[in-house]
């Protein structure tokens, strides 16, 4: 059995990757399937999907704790979670980086193909839709799938549901990214350390009582606790404020959803970055266009 | 506290919580939460905000907190008041509840606490839909709009009724206090918060709140389309006090609603008879409301274009 595990953000595709990399094992007359984690989804937030090929029929329907090839869509993942944990050490990994695979470190020595899907999705998809583009490089990595029967896979999902231009636009992110992806043996220098966390149960609250703000086993819990979840990774482009141009109106301030702007003393504005989600709300209401969004990330 | 400047430094809902980029719902509790202080106790049933917010075992509010079921935001927040009355403590009790928990299933909840007249405060945060458990159709969702169980055929085209107007229902339990907020309308909102707060009995907030994945609309625009909800007639700003209604906002001129229609890709699907039913719905609206301040509303002519869509873009917005 061979077991594949997705890491992406919600809205990148990764389900929609894993369920075409099934479509594609079906197709060349395997069993496969593929399914996502079911969590609180929120576009920006880390997601997982999972697929399973074999020869035989599937019966297990577990989540996939040991995977054999290992697709991380976005690499700021690496950072913030132990995405290679459980990868078997003759397993494979496919990254969307724009480094190569020797300047990646996964925390396993394996072999790794690495590809800027992230631009080969804006150059032909014009958005920042890396699921097909990463197929590519998996067809290329493994000999699971040939690419033939991937280009028919995306072509039956995609032109299913979005119509036979959409189908060809991906194909051709598909094929640019097999071309181009580079392959070679990636560092396994970091550890892969899960994060402990502690969950009160009913003898840590006692009935009638409520868990107050505190610090356990190094993580802030109970109210206002939240704050420690660092959401400015989930940025795609960043606010630039030019304080020269500001009129001190603090409709920025007011509607920011994170709360990340911050009023100084003389109502000028200060960006937390480590929350700021970058959904541009602030260079929107900015009157005097004091506030440009750049495009660009946390990373 | 009248205007934005007024407002304390402080947030009692903290940064990280894991609500999608330009969430309008959460520019709405910031807010209300930065006016109302520390000193409140918040109840949330089953919405986003229950799980954008409270992550096991921490919370994105610095104030006490609970939830329970989705059905009775109204009785728990009696309930935590009459606690507070019997321990002999005070504060602002506050139930955020969505439109889902406000307008269908917490209805004889809320109806049973303003009959009794409760001294609690009770926020409906209206995103036009059942938008966490993706995007179902609720009493509050306009016509014509698409959603997994309005959806979009050969024949009928997204929802087929008006939007339910809640506001109404409450103004016929004659509360001390409701009034409709805009978060595009910042001192309109900071005078109404304040003023919710700072009054005794039941007082119920109706905001509209943006969704960026279920409206199909850009995060950029959230606040824009707030604003183009209250200047088409989509979005109405009022307040009912002490039994009289008064109108807090009213546009210079209407605009046609095609306007707040195309920056949303739910409406993307509508045709000319359907946008003409909407508008004339809406001028309807507009006299009621603007009736007798206003001359005749501008119930524009409008040509709709079909709008050209590259398989790009379709795709975009449909993952």
């Amino acid at each position: 059995m061979f077991e594949v595990r997705f890491h992406g953000r919600g809205g990148q595709g990764a389900v929609m990757a894993a369920q075409t990399l099934a479509e594609a094992a079906v197709i060349e007359g395997r069993h496969a399937h593929a399914f996502p984690f079911f969590g609180a989804e929120r576009r920006g937030a880390p997601v997982m999907a999972f697929a399973r090929i074999d020869d035989e029929k599937i019966s297990i329907k577990s989540q996939v704790y040991e995977p054999d090839l290992l697709v991380v869509l976005d690499e700021s993942l690496i950072d913030i979670e132990p995405v290679a944990r459980g990868l078997k050490k003759d397993g494979k990994a496919v990254v969307n980086t724009r480094k190569s695979p020797q300047e990646i470190d996964l925390g396993v020595e394996v072999e790794c193909a690495t590809v800027n899907a992230n631009a080969i999705a804006l150059e032909f998809l014009k958005a920042p839709i890396v699921n097909t583009a990463i197929l590519g490089a998996v067809a290329r990595i493994t000999d699971l799938v040939s690419i033939g029967s991937m280009k028919q896979a995306i072509e039956n999902r995609f032109g299913e549901k979005f119509g036979e231009a959409a189908a060809r636009i991906n194909i051709g992110a598909a094929e640019a990214a097999y071309e181009q992806a580079s392959v070679g043996l990636c560092q396994g220098r970091r550890p892969l350390v899960i994060k402990r966390e502690w969950l009160p149960d009913w003898r840590d609250i006692p009935i009638g009582n409520s868990l107050s703000a505190g610090i356990k086993d190094g993580v802030m819990v109970g109210p206002g606790g939240a704050r420690q979840n660092l959401t400015g990774s989930w940025r795609m482009q960043t606010p630039h404020y030019d304080q020269e141009k500001c009129v001190r109106c603090l409709r920025c301030w007011f509607t920011c959803p994170e709360g990340c702007i911050k009023r100084e003393d003389d109502d000028h504005v200060r960006w937390d970055l480590n929350y700021c989600k970058g959904c541009g709300i602030c260079s929107q209401v900015c009157p005097v266009t004091a506030i440009d969004m750049i495009k660009g990330g946390s990373r | 506290m009248s205007t934005i400047k007024d407002m304390p430094r402080n947030d009692p809902f903290t940064s990280g919580h894991g609500a999608c980029a330009g969430c309008g719902m959460a520019v709405a509790v910031k807010n209300i939460m930065r006016i109302l202080g520390e000193n409140t106790t918040v109840y949330v049933p089953a919405s986003c905000l229950i799980v954008i917010s409270a992550m096991y075992p921490t919370t994105n509010f610095r104030t006490p907190y609970l939830y329970t079921a989705f059905e009775n935001t109204g009785a728990v927040i009696t309930g935590i008041r009459a606690a507070q009355r019997r321990r002999g403590l005070s504060s602002t009790v506050v139930g955020l509840a969505g439109d889902g928990g406000t307008f269908d299933i917490g209805l004889q909840a809320l109806s049973g606490a303003a009959e009794r007249n409760e001294d609690v405060l009770y926020v409906c945060l209206d995103n036009e839909g059942y938008m966490n458990t993706g995007i179902q159709r609720s009493g509050a969702t306009p016509f014509g709009a698409w959603t997994t169980t309005s959806p979009v055929g050969n024949v009928v085209k997204g929802k087929r009724e008006f939007k339910k107007d809640l506001m109404a229902i409450i103004a016929a339990h004659d509360p001390p206090y409701a009034a409709s907020l805009s978060i595009a309308h910042f001192n309109d909102f900071v005078k109404k918060v304040e003023k919710a707060k700072n009054k005794k009995g039941f007082r119920f907030l109706h905001v509209m709140t943006p969704c960026v994945p279920g409206w199909r609309s850009d995060p950029s625009m959230t606040v824009e389309i707030s604003r183009l909800a209250v200047e088409t007639g989509m979005w109405t700003l009022f307040e009912i006090e002490e039994g009289s209604s008064r109108t807090t906002y009213r546009p210079q001129t209407m605009l046609p609603v095609t306007d707040y229609l195309k920056l949303q890709g739910r409406f993307r699907h509508m045709e000319n008879d359907d946008i003409a039913k909407l508008q004339d719905w809406l001028c309807r609206k507009w006299y009621i409301h603007y009736g007798h301040e206003a001359e005749q509303p501008v119930c524009a002519v409008f040509e709709k274009r079909k709008p050209m869509r590259t398989p790009q873009e379709e795709q975009l917005h449909f993952i």
